[in-house]
């Protein structure tokens, strides 16, 4: 990067005097802003839109937007020049629907059932349409960072909570306070069909009783609140109410129900109820929709794809020589006979109980097509002549471009992946005069990578936020896993297990070897250590999950990187907790281990 | 996964040339010993289905062309079974929340992938009333499904236009899931009662109040409906006779309390679900109209189903009490008809009249008699097929028939039948012996049970 003289005095500049900010807002009392707000990436590869690619063209963003894009465009006197000859510049991606920028709720002390659980009040039931998630957001959640280094610069926010959780925003995944985020609120109602916990409406089929008595009793109470502004004269006064009132702009068809399903179950169902009431809705989620291509059709709603996909089947391996260390690698290579694809039998009848190998490998087979459905959802649905978006859920940021390109890789084409990403959320959200492609007079909102994003040697190295510059360090690369890794986790780590709740230490203790670890962790809340399960070493990536006593069983992830190590826990309820740590003692045998 | 893709395709062809009709097929079963329940037994008879309606009954019918031919030579057809009180095919089952639910429907979460469904057919079952659970005086409304199996749109399994049924529960249940586990009403069958009669007491003050807005709105435009409530819409409709109740209920005194009930509002539309004490009040549950649906022999499982007999059905069907025999499992629904065959050992039921407890008098409960529950023309053709007389305790089901399509066929009946899998789900092994093999067998997750015994 080469970079004006000047500019580089600005920049230290203000980097001394402001620490981190280095933004002026137009808005903001700040009139004269401190640094230059004009950025120009030169000889860039740009796909403005998916499939229209211009090659070798300069990009200048200037004040938040895209000013001009020109092979020839003079450099303005005043910008931070990139040069981005090996460089391919992206419209940002726009995730579709997410809990994105809000915590999530720190514990609940265990909370008294309500009086009468079958009449709750609304807000306990998860019924709070009224909610606005503007008043949520918190620009320090670690999701917008995470989010931002997946190539997503807009998210159509939501909050969490159970059946009407409340009122969308669109914001940008970048910004100093929430109210700098937000691009525009009031976008739609969020809906799932979720229970609330012991009480009324506890079970989907209450969510959509109680849907249907909130819905039509919102359009009884819309009508009287119409006569008595026409004229109140021997009315009586209607009273006001928050829950069924908040309903009113759905009701006008102004405002969509963003319905969530994370099954095909969940899809027909909230299909039915939406068909019956009659609401705006867009779809999103819709795990499993392969199998309801033809509803989908007929249907013809917006809809949200979630880039979560389930785990990779791990099948057992097949019968196989087993490892010797004593051979030479290249000749049990060549040995070692070619794994057939397992192969299902729909006929399949074993023969005898005790035959549980032939029935496992069937089941596997039969699990590993379920799980290439699932991965080549988006692609059925392209080829069936169905426009989606994407919606990034609670799917980890770090596995959206993985997820994507698995999906690329079984069926959906790269330029209906990049319409996901970009311009059909952009669509479906009314931001298409503003975001989803790389056009002058749009939001300085892109992705720049090394190499084309569905690749997977493709990198992200900068992201644009409302023409804010974000440097993305490549992921730190795991080792691969070699017969002689040198990676022991044997020892006792002193961590610091870092929570929305604040810090806490604790102890994590690893013994064995190879693939016989078992392991212990205390935590300073938690009397007693805490048994590991499932601890497995792949290349430097130490994974594991415990019971958390009353929550569940959380899992953990972890790089080793010599005598430190960082990574998380996932605790069910909590999220994510990052952890750091030292090794204290240990290990005590050679890094050597071959047996 | 082939019959998966030849169910999706055919529904795929059906879908496409009338939407919102279910596929039905044409099929000639031929030279069997036709058991019509309601006409007697027919021997070297031929049954020719089209469109799914039985259209022809007789001997030496012909298929026509394109018809395929089911040979039951030597075998036993008999009308498709109906289970009368079932939990299968469903995601919920209990909006155990409050002791009045009357407003959700399990017909909302309806779950074709339920392999329940297919081990249902297995026992020659072609159809499910299934109900919302009993943790509620007055519950969820019941669907009445037929057993579609490979369909995967929920409304598919619907039975279309069958009577619309809802849940009531008496006894311990409500008692104990409100009573002791919330400390609200009912906390005993007093207060049961009482909800009973609070709510239908709501339910007529709701009709007029709705009775009262419609004559005010025909003068004035500005007249104002009463506020919506789901619920009272609901019992609204029982007090009207649109929607039918079955009660989960076990005590002769309790089920002669809600015949008061229902006395005094009006509603004379009642199947009694279990009914262990039935035999007590067979006349009075006959002269009220009030139908039963039984277990054959099971009892003793809680304090108030202790005084039972297995004659319960011999002893209401002869008081002229309408009884059928359920199984509320999805066990016990794979041989209903070793249920219905109890029924001659105690009490000597007839043929007739022992299959009539698991076909026509549940149609007839369940206000579907005009359409199964028997072999006649014009009715749906619903079989199954069994290799000697379904009353017989060799009996084994070869073909059940929905709507003139072979939905389980024993000869085609594969390993795994599930329609869908779950990519993240376990592959639990267990083996059983084979000492030889726990070497490759004995992996994650393995139960060598040899090995287990051995050891102990």
């Amino acid at each position: 990067m080469r970079v004006h003289r000047r500019i580089i005095i600005a920049v230290l500049s203000c980097a001394v005097l402001l620490g981190t900010s280095v933004r002026a807002q137009v808005n903001s009392g700040e009139s004269i802003p401190d640094v230059t707000r004009t950025i120009v990436l030169t000889n860039a590869r740009v796909v403005q839109a998916p499939g229209q690619i211009q090659e070798r063209t300069n990009v200048i963003i200037r004040d938040g937007l895209i000013t001009t894009i020109a092979p020839d465009a003079a450099i303005p006197f005043d910008a931070i020049e990139i040069s981005a000859d090996s460089l391919t510049v992206y419209a940002g991606f726009i995730d579709g629907l997410s809990h994105t920028g809000i915590p999530e709720p720190k514990e609940q002390p265990n909370r008294e059932r309500p009086d009468n659980p079958a009449y709750p009040p609304d807000e306990e039931a998860g019924i709070q349409p009224q909610q606005d998630v503007r008043n949520l957001l918190d620009p320090k959640d670690k999701r917008i960072t995470a989010m931002r280094e997946a190539g997503f610069t807009a998210a159509h926010v939501v909050p969490r909570g159970r059946m009407l959780p409340g009122v969308g925003a669109i914001i940008l995944l970048a910004g100093d306070d929430a109210n700098e985020m937000v691009y525009r609120g009031e976008t739609a109602l969020y809906a799932q069909l979720a229970g609330a916990r012991r009480m009324y409406p506890g079970t989907d089929m209450a969510v959509i009783a109680k849907l249907r008595q909130l819905y039509r009793e919102a359009a009884r109470r819309q009508k009287i609140e119409q006569l008595y502004a026409e004229n109140p004269a021997g009315l009586e006064r209607p009273q006001y109410d928050p829950v069924l009132y908040a309903m009113f702009p759905v009701l006008d068809g102004d405002r969509p129900i963003f319905f969530n399903t994370e099954s095909v179950l969940d899809l027909h169902r909230v299909l039915a109820v939406q068909q019956e009431l009659g609401f705006p809705m867009v779809l999103t989620g819709l795990t499993q929709s392969f199998d309801a291509v033809d509803k989908l059709k007929s249907a013809n709603l917006p809809i949200l794809l979630t880039l979560e996909l389930p785990k990779e089947p791990e099948n057992s391996e097949q019968e196989q020589p087993s490892d010797s260390t004593e051979a030479a690698p290249t000749d049990a290579a060549a040995e070692l006979p070619q794994i057939a694809e397992p192969s299902y039998n729909a006929d399949f009848r074993v023969t005898s109980l005790a035959d549980v190998a032939a029935e496992k490998e069937n089941l596997e087979a039969r699990r590993e097509m379920a799980y290439k459905a699932h991965v080549g959802n988006a692609g059925m649905l392209e080829s069936e002549g169905l426009t989606f978006g994407f919606s990034t859920g609670s799917a980890k940021p770090g596995d959206l471009l993985g997820n994507v390109r698995k999906m690329v890789e079984e069926g959906l084409s790269e330029d209906a992946a990049l319409a996901a990403l970009t311009t059909t959320p952009a669509q479906i959200l009314g931001l298409t005069s503003s975001m989803g492609t790389v056009e002058e007079g749009k939001l300085g909102n892109l992705v720049v990578t090394k190499g084309s994003i569905f690749d997977e040697k493709g990198e992200i190295r900068y992201v644009f936020v409302d023409g804010r510059k974000y440097e993305i360090e490549p992921p730190k690369k795991r080792s691969e896993k070699t017969a002689d890794a040198d990676v022991n986790p044997a020892g006792t780590w002193s961590i610091t297990i870092s929570t929305p709740g604040g810090d806490m230490g604790g102890t994590l203790t690893i013994e064995g070897s190879d693939d016989d670890w078992s392991g212990s962790l205390s935590v300073e809340i938690e009397p007693g250590a805490l048994p590991l399960e499932y601890i497995v070493l792949d290349g430097n990536e130490l994974t594991f999950s415990f019971d958390v006593p009353d929550m569940g069983t959380a899992e953990s992830s972890l790089i080793l990187d010599g005598e430190s190590l960082n990574g998380s826990f996932e605790v069910p309820g909590l999220g994510n907790a990052t952890v750091s740590g030292t090794r204290t003692s240990g290990p005590e045998m050679s890094t050597q281990h071959n047996y | 996964m082939k019959f998966k893709l030849l169910f999706l395709s055919a529904a795929f062809i059906f879908a496409s040339n009338c939407l919102a009709q279910v596929p039905t097929g044409d099929v000639l079963v031929r030279g069997g010993t036709v058991l019509t329940v309601t006409n007697g037994t027919l021997e070297n008879t031929d049954v020719l289905i089209l469109n799914g309606i039985i259209t022809e009954i007789g001997e030496n019918l012909s298929a026509p062309q394109g018809v395929s031919v089911v040979d039951a030579v030597g075998m036993y057809v008999m009308p498709g079974i109906i289970d009368a009180h079932s939990h299968i095919g469903i995601s919920n089952v209990n909006e155990s929340s409050a002791p009045v639910t009357a407003q959700v429907s399990v017909g909302d979460v309806l779950n074709p992938y339920s392999i329940a469904i297919y081990r249902a057919l297995a026992g020659g079952v072609t159809s499910s009333h299934v109900m919302h659970g009993s943790a509620n005086v007055i519950g969820g409304q019941n669907e009445t499904i037929k057993h579609r199996w490979g369909l995967l749109d929920p409304d598919e399994l619907r039975m279309a236009d069958a009577p619309r049924t809802i849940k009531f529960a008496l006894g311990e249940n409500p008692t104990r899931v409100h009573g002791q586990g919330s400390n609200k009403r009912p906390a005993s069958r007093m207060g049961v009662e009482y909800v009973l009669r609070e709510t239908f007491a709501k339910a007529q003050r709701y009709q007029e109040a709705w009775a009262q807005y419609e004559e005010e709105a025909k003068s004035n435009p500005r007249a104002i409906s009463p506020a919506y409530n789901g619920q009272l819409e609901v019992m609204s409709d029982i007090l009207t006779g649109d929607i039918l109740i079955h009660c989960h209920s076990y005590r002769a005194d309790e089920i002669l309390m809600l015949l008061d009930v229902l006395g005094d509002f009006g509603v004379n539309q009642i199947t009694f679900q279990h009914v262990n004490e039935g035999f007590k009040i067979a006349p009075e549950l006959a002269e009220f109209g009030a139908g039963a649906s039984i277990f054959a022999d099971w009892w003793a499982y809680k304090f108030e189903v202790y005084y039972s007999t297995a004659y319960n059905a011999a002893i209401l069907t002869r008081n002229g009490v309408l009884t059928s025999i359920n199984s509320d499992s999805g066990e016990l629904n794979r041989h209903l008809y070793h249920e219905a065959a109890k029924s001659q050992k105690y009490g000597g039921l007839s043929d007739t009249e022992a299959l009539s407890l698991i076909t026509i008098n549940p149609a007839k409960q369940l206000g579907i008699a005009d359409r199964i529950g028997s072999i006649e023309v014009g009715k749906e053709g619903d079989l199954a097929i069994f290799d000697r007389h379904p009353l017989s305790i060799y009996a084994v089901n070869q073909k059940t028939i929905v709507d003139g399509i072979t939905y389980f066929d024993i000869e085609r009946d594969a390993d795994d039948m599930r329609l869908s899998v779950d990519p993240e789900s376990p592959i639990e092994t267990t083996v059983l012996h084979s000492h030889d093999d726990t070497h490759q067998c004995l992996h994650e997750g393995a139960l060598d049970l040899y090995d287990f015994l051995e050891s102990n």
